[in-house]
């Protein structure tokens, strides 16, 4: 039985400066992600016209307008600069997840894309809070309810992108663990049980064809996009509740 | 090929990370909602002109059908106005016709009366004439011998004015 190897992702080289910064398929796949969602803008928004007459436009004020409500619904109209920036979230995570169905290694999976993605947030929360309390106010809050509980409270805040961040990748990278063990068990069972069959029959890995696909539909479709929107849920509510209470 | 380790913090992939989003929510910004807005903006606009256009014609059309009525009530008054004045005036006309009619019928039998007691006189006369004629020629076979007519006229007609 081979040895199962689960890693993180494959560096394609690495620029020689600062040290060397690796490049890995997480930068090569995020570009290609990136670049999808580009044409896919592009394909939609062709050819606007007030009186819709292809599907193409339609989708596009669907998603225009799904995202906005959700982002109003959450947040409250005051917030709706942060559309583009939930929406580019969204789609860039369920995005990412769903290039494993392509057999491609998922940025979501590598821990710096989402830790990027909760630091961001991260300071969006304290730009919030410190805008919404000023600086004391902001600092005085680590001190509440009582000052005991100043430590427990910067741990809080330190969890967030941390909880954030690995919430999101461990739950993208389990689908693959689990997958890659499924994969190779699969394998060692159709070899013990079809390994007599005559010639390269014997060496096919028939078993590996039907459980993978249905695993591979819960992981990669259904947990990617789920992941997808409660990071994006997460980001909406956090910033929110940094800002207070609506002063319109 | 190398790997990374499966879980690996590297403080550029992180910054790539953030750089990404931050491109990304540009572009979608830019090639999605932008446009996205602007038509949906575009489209309001249009529909506000064409609610505010469709309430003045209905404003309007609300006007002209109350003038119409209006007009429409205006004409029946003027018709029944025209028609009582006809009326009343052919009234008075069948009234004078008739009067006139009646008057001359009764200047005719005036005339008519006047002729016929004229007639009547000239006939009186005229037998008068004839029977004092008569009498003559009568009282001349008579008395045999001749009257003259002339002379005794008068007397003759004392006789009929009294027979």
């Amino acid at each position: 039985m081979d040895s199962i190897s689960i890693n993180g992702a494959r560096i394609y080289f690495e620029i020689p400066i600062f040290g060397g910064i690796p490049v890995t398929e997480t930068q090569v796949n995020s570009l290609l992600v990136i670049l999808a969602i580009f044409i896919l803008c592009k394909v939609l928004t062709h050819n606007l016209n007030v009186r819709p007459t292809t599907k193409r436009q339609i989708i596009a004020e669907w998603v225009v307008e799904k995202v906005t409500g959700l982002v109003t619904e959450n947040m409250g109209v005051r917030f709706k600069a942060f559309v583009p920036f939930i929406a580019a979230l969204l789609s860039l995570s369920a995005l990412s997840s769903l290039t494993a169905l392509l057999g491609m290694y998922p940025p979501t999976a590598d821990l710096n894309t989402v830790m990027g993605w909760a630091l961001l947030v991260f300071v969006m929360i304290t730009y919030y809070k410190i805008k919404t309390g000023g600086i004391l106010g902001y600092l005085k809050s680590f001190t509440e309810p009582i000052v005991v509980f100043t430590p427990f409270n910067i741990l809080g805040e330190v969890a967030t992108p941390v909880s954030m961040a690995f919430r999101h990748f461990g739950n993208v990278v389990s689908g693959t663990v689990i997958s890659a063990l499924v994969y190779a068990a699969l394998a060692g069972l159709s070899t013990v049980l079809l390994g007599w069959l005559p010639g390269i029959l014997g060496v096919i890995p028939w078993l590996q064809v039907g459980l993978p696909a249905v695993l591979s539909i819960y992981f990669d479709l259904f947990s990617g996009c789920i992941q997808a929107f409660i990071f994006a849920m997460l980001t909406m509510l956090y910033i929110a509740s940094a800002a207070g209470e609506d002063e319109a | 090929m190398d790997y990374l380790e499966l879980i690996s913090l590297n403080i550029w992939h992180i910054v790539s990370a953030i750089l990404n989003l931050l491109v990304l929510t540009w572009i979608v910004k830019k090639f999605l909602f932008v446009p996205v807005q602007n038509m949906l903006a575009q489209r309001q606009a249009q529909l506000d002109t064409l609610y505010t256009e469709a309430e003045e014609a209905n404003t309007a059309a609300k006007a002209d059908r109350a003038a119409y009525e209006e007009k429409l009530a205006g004409a029946k008054a003027e018709a029944e106005e025209i028609v009582r004045s006809a009326t009343v005036r052919a009234d008075r006309m069948s009234d004078q016709i008739l009067a006139e009619a009646a008057e001359k019928a009764s200047e005719k039998m005036r005339r008519a009366d006047a002729d016929i007691a004229q007639e009547k006189k000239k006939a009186i006369n005229e037998i008068k004439n004839e029977i004092s004629g008569m009498s003559v020629d009568i009282a001349e076979k008579v008395v045999g011998r001749e009257i003259k007519e002339d002379d005794h006229k008068v007397l003759i007609d004392s006789f009929i004015e009294n027979l």
